[in-house]
Order: structure tokens, then sequence, then C-alpha cells
């Protein structure tokens, strides 16, 4: 199969596209504007030549095909490329199509695998419909190949949709609030300074206090907004037999479709406005993304908490959730923490006020004491770990709360670590790692700060539990070959030896 | 295999080409002669060479003779101090990096254990992993240059995890990071490793 022929055309524009703004940029720049607009416009036509050539060939030599188990790339126009990508291996399979694409009917198609840092094959551009045959076709070929029989194309079953007033409050809920927190924290500094502007000092706190406040919430709230009714206008997630499907996109649709069978964690995150409104958002980690790709964005962006978790142990059965906390001791370790953080920045205030003709309310500053104690009740009361039969789950954050569900089959390792400080308090931090690099928060599942003795527990139990669930998989599969065997002859096959 | 067991296995109905991929067999004629006992595998805790803390300590050396060289180039520009500063950074360095050296070689400890590679480690932040061999993709021995010139090599064990080649056994003799790595690879075998992703 070859690319769409309107790639070319594409694809020798986007080069141009690029090369433009470069000139843009340079333009602006330089002193001689009349001859050099007309310099870089023979430079954009001629690029735009080069670039038909070079695309022309490109689509030329660029062929897939779909086989059985594999499907094979040919590409390269300087180095030949030949590629054979297992069925199995593929983990997500993600369409893309931005505002020009859809006007002409075409699409990009990614695929990812477990190996290597990038996206594994791209197919800059197919026709929409061919994309989409491809993805179905895709997920059809891996199930026959891994179970019985050729069936026909499985009906979408709808798991959530977005709504009108979900897309709304994610844009209220994307607010980060830890840009509030340090207005907060730094306007009784500043402001004082400011005192001398206006002619009464108090009106002057008074109003600019509020005022810078209320903009910045006002200017993060538009802009998150703007960007979560962008990305995840018209969300949908539904599934197809062992698949999961979702659609999401303004200007840029994106689609793809997430193998059950590959999902390493789940992820149900909430922060701290979203948890008052009783709301939460699930992410779906696999191994196919590099770090920090907006993979994990293929999953629930916002809603209600309880459809959440339904939603969640519709694809991981993991139990009731009961947290335990770490032990009260490491609370005292948050509580020291904050507070040598406040006394930093009250000693910084107290110099700056002293040293410098800035004249500050130092003495404010003060009152981080007191929040310091809060701070570290709440990073406190946020964590948890509750260790299942068939899961760990495990929770963090108090701005951004996260519950990771990590099934011990995906476990690679398992370790405890202890800082000096953490073996004082006979502390230590368990860290579960897994294949599934999560794009929203580069943080590893872990239990921070869980008493030394049963850290040490946990990593064996973890371990114990992996090699469980991997035997109670390979029995499984063992008997789920000889069942489709016997399925294949009638009779016993014949054994002598028996 | 010999003839006869051959025989009796490959009998199917539609000859050669259609024998199914799977066949039942006896747990008994699975063990493979390849893979020895793994009790023969397994062993108790180890401790590295003790070369490994001259390694340590020469690699600590050169961090301390670069910082100790910024350090003479910003204070020689600078009005305070002087170029000394930059010996006293170097001293400072190698005497931490030799204290630091002699107890990471203490603490380091690794176990060949029956169903995962067990090791801890690290002097400020103590460390101790257990890795599968069912998760083991690949298992690697490594030799620096710092590392030849004392006679010593790593083993480096992969797994699918994102912490990549964090699993690192440093200071064995070639000989023994050789035969770890077999014995690694054999145990990786035996537990039909499955990766997961």
């Amino acid at each position: 199969m070859k690319l769409d022929p309107l790639s070319v055309p594409v694809r020798a524009g986007e080069s141009v596209v690029r090369l433009a703004w470069v000139l843009v940029v340079f333009l602006i720049g330089s002193p001689a504007v009349g001859g050099g607009v007309s310099g870089a416009a023979v430079l954009v036509a001629g690029w735009f030549l080069v670039a038909i050539a070079y695309q022309s060939v490109y689509y030329q030599r660029f062929e897939y095909e779909l086989t059985d188990d594999t499907l094979d790339i040919v590409s390269g126009v300087v180095s030949r490329r030949n590629r054979e990508i297992p069925l199995g291996r593929i983990q997500n399979v993600d369409i893309s199509r931005n505002v020009l694409q859809r006007a002409v009917g075409i699409a990009q198609i990614n695929l990812e695998t477990a190996g290597g840092s990038s996206t594994e094959a791209s197919l800059r551009y197919v026709s929409h419909e061919e994309a989409k045959r491809l993805q179905s076709e895709l997920g059809r070929r891996k199930r026959v190949g891994s179970s019985d029989g050729a069936r026909e194309e499985a009906p979408e079953r709808e798991l959530f949709s977005v709504t009108s007033k979900e897309l709304v409050l994610l844009g209220v809920v994307g607010i980060d609030l830890r840009l509030l927190s340090v207005v907060t924290v730094l306007l009784p500094v500043v402001a004082p300074s400011l005192r001398e502007r206006f002619a009464d000092p108090l009106v002057g706190l008074a109003v600019t206090a509020p005022l810078a406040a209320v903009g910045i919430v006002a200017v993060t709230a538009v802009i998150s907004g703007v960007l979560a009714v962008a990305n995840y206008y018209g969300f949908r997630l539904s599934r197809r037999e062992e698949e999961l499907l979702y659609e999401r996109g303004l200007l840029q649709r994106y689609s793809g479709s997430i193998p059950l069978e590959k999902i390493q964690t789940l992820t149900i995150s909430e922060n701290v406005i979203a948890r008052r409104l009783g709301y939460a958002s699930l992410a779906v980690e696999t191994a196919g993304y590099a770090p920090g790709e907006a993979g994990s964005q293929s999953a629930v962006p916002l809603a209600d908490r309880d459809r959440v978790f339904d939603l969640a142990r519709s694809v991981e059965s993991f139990e009731e959730t009961e947290f335990e906390r770490p032990p009260k001791r490491a609370r005292e370790r948050y509580l020291i923490r904050y507070s040598l953080l406040a006394l930093l920045v009250v000693g910084g205030a107290f110099a700056a006020d002293a040293y410098t003709r800035l004249t500050f309310a130092w003495y404010l500053t003060v009152a981080l004491f007191p929040l310091a104690a809060v701070a570290a009740h709440l990073k406190w009361a946020n964590l948890g770990y509750d260790v299942g039969s068939e899961y760990i789950v495990l929770r963090e954050g108090f701005w951004t709360r996260t519950i990771t569900v990590v099934p011990y089959y995906r476990v690679q390792t398992v370790l405890d670590s202890r800082t000096v400080f953490q073996r004082r308090r006979r502390l230590a931090t368990l860290v579960v790692d897994t294949a599934g690099t999560s794009g929203l928060t580069n943080r590893q599942p872990r239990a921070l700060d869980i008493d030394d003795g049963h850290a040490e527990e946990l990593r064996e139990l973890v371990a114990d539990r992996l090699q469980e669930m991997v035997r109670r998989r390979r029995s499984h599969r063992r008997r789920e070959r000889l069942r489709s065997i016997d399925a294949e002859l009638p009779d016993e096959p014949p054994n002598p030896a028996t | 295999m010999d003839e006869t067991d051959g025989n009796r296995r490959g009998e199917c109905p539609f000859g050669d080409d259609l024998a199914p991929a799977v066949q039942r067999i006896d747990e008994a004629e699975r063990t493979d002669a390849s893979v020895p006992d793994i009790d023969e595998l397994v062993g108790p805790p180890q401790t590295l060479e003790s070369e490994i803390q001259g390694v340590w300590a020469l690699q600590a050396a050169v961090s301390a003779a670069i910082l100790g060289v910024i350090a003479a180039v910003a204070f020689s520009v600078l009005s305070v101090g002087g170029p000394w500063i930059g010996g006293a950074v170097f001293a400072v360095g190698v005497v931490i990096g030799i204290v630091l050296s002699v107890l990471r070689y203490r603490i380091w400890t690794y176990q060949v254990r029956e169903d995962s590679l067990y090791l801890r480690r690290g002097v400020v932040t103590r460390v101790e992993t257990v890795a599968p061999y069912v998760r083991i993709q690949h298992v690697d021995t490594r030799r620096g240059p710092i590392e030849r010139v004392f006679g010593l090599a790593t083993t480096v064990v992969y797994t699918a995890g994102s912490r990549g080649a964090d699993v690192a056994i440093p200071g064995l003799t070639p000989e023994r990071a050789a035969d770890l790595q077999t014995r690694l690879k054999q145990l990786a075998i035996a537990a039909e490793g499955d990766d997961a992703v």
C-alpha cells in the first residue's frame, strides 16, 4: 500500500511553512526589508520545488503492508529502511488530523511500540478512511492471532463522553493553584513597597492584592479553559472487545486505540478544586510513549469521581481501596522540612529589609510557620497505600492527588530506598517500577515514608505476588492453548505413550 | 532429542506442516538439559571486589579535579580568595570521595536468589532492589577505562522498567562478571520470562 497522493503537496507545504517562519524571523531582524522580501520569496518558491521533488520520491519509495502478523514498512529516500513490526508488539495506534488535514481528508497515523524512545512508525499521510481501516484491522488481526476464529467487526460500546458542563469545569479545574499560592505568599511582602504609589497605604494594599490575585486566576482560567476545550472537545471513550478507543479535539482531532492487554498502570488524579467539586480524571499508561510525551492524555479528562472509579474498575478490577497512611513520625519530617523552608524565606525577607533600600513588611512572613504545620499535615494526610490481592494502590499529593493502581503482574522491579533523614526515623520509600511511562507526571508509583520494616516486607511481598501472577497467567495460557488444540482435533490426539 | 522421541511427538494426523505449535507433553519431559539445576545457580549474599574502592576513589578524584580547576579559575578572577581555593576544593573532594568509596564498598551486597536478583547499595540513600528474573530483558557486561585499569567489570541487568539500567553490579572480576551473566541468563530462561509490555 502507498500513502495518500495528497501527502506529497501537504508534506512539501509543511516544510515550506517551516522555512517561511525562519525567514520571517530573519527578515524582521534585518534592515534591508525591501530587497530581502523578494529574495525570500524566490527562496521559498525554490524550496517548494525542491520539497515537491523530494516528497514525490519519498512517496514513491514509501510502502506499507499489513500481513497476518506483521506490519511491514519499506521507506527512505537516501537510506532505505525495511521494517517488520510484529502486531503483538504494537501498543497504541493514534490518528491525528489538524484543520488542513481534515479539510483535504487525510490523517497521520502513529504506531507506538515499547522499544525505542520515539514513535515507532508514523504514516504521513493516509486518507482518513484508510487510517480508520488500518486501526480497526490492526486490532482485529491482533485478536485473531491470539485467540480463536476470525470474527466479524465487534460492536463498539460507549464508556464515556464528555458533556459541555464537564468541558467548562475542566477549564476551571485546570487552573494551577500552586501559582495562586505563590501569589498569596508574595503579595504581603511585595505590597508594602507598592504602597508608596498610592496616596493612602491601606487603599494601595487593598486594591493591588485582590486585583493581582483575581487577574492571575482569570488569565489562567481563560488559558486553561481554551486549552481544555481545544484538547477535549467532543471527547469520547468507548470499548471494542479488548481495546479502548478514544476521540477528542476541536481543531486538531485525535483518535486512537489502547489495547487493554497493554495497559500498565491506571492513574486517577484529582486536584484541590476537582476534589471539592467531586470530580476526577483518569489516565491510562502503556509502555508505548516516550517519557514526557502527552500519551496518557488518552484517558478520561474529567468526570464524576464515582464514574471515574467505575471506569477504572472496568479496566482493572481492583477492590474497594482502603488506604493506610504512613506512620505519624513521617509528618514530623515534613514539618521540619517546611519549617526550614519558611525560616529560609523569613531570613531572606529580613535580610532584604535590613540590607537593601526596599522596605518590606518582612515580619508578615512569620505567618508561614503555622502554614508549614498545615502543609505538613496535608502532605501526610494525602499519602497512602493499599496492598490488594492483585493490585497495589498508591496515593500521593495534596495539590494534585494521584491514585495509582499498579497490577502486580506489571511490576518490573521493586525497590525500597532510605535517605539519611529517613533512616533516622526508621522510614523508607517503596518504589514499584513498571514499564509504563507517564506523560503527565514523571513520578514513579511509590509509597513515600512508610515504616522501614514494613517497606522491606512489602518489597518481598510485591515480588512474590508478581511471581504468583506470572505463574497464574502462564497456566491460564497453557490451558487456553490446549483447549484450542482440542477444539481443532475432534478426538484425543493419538499418544502411544499413555 | 533422540529418534524415537521425535517420532512419538511428531505423530500428527495432518502431517508435519500442520502439526500444532504447542503439544501436550509431560512436565517431566520439559526439563531442558542446557539449564542446570536452579539450586546450583543461586547463592549466598556476595560482596564486590575490594579494588572497586580504587575505581570509585579515582572517579571521585577526577570530578574533584574538575571542580578544583573551576574553583581555581573562578577565585583567581574574583577579588576574594585566590587560586589556592581550587587546591583546597580538590583536597576536600578527594577525602570525601575516599571515605564514600570505602563506605559504599562495605554496604554493597548482591544476592542471586531463587527467583530474583537482590541488590543493596548506597551510602547517603540506601537502596534495596529486587529484580525478578521473569522481567529480565537482557544482561550486559561492560568495562570502562578506569575499570579496565583495575581489572574489573560491571554486569548490567536490563528490564523493561522505566528506570532503565538501574540494576548494575560493578566491581566484579571479568570472570565473575561473565559467570554472573551466564547464571542470570540461565535463570531468566528457566523463569520463562514474560516482559508484560
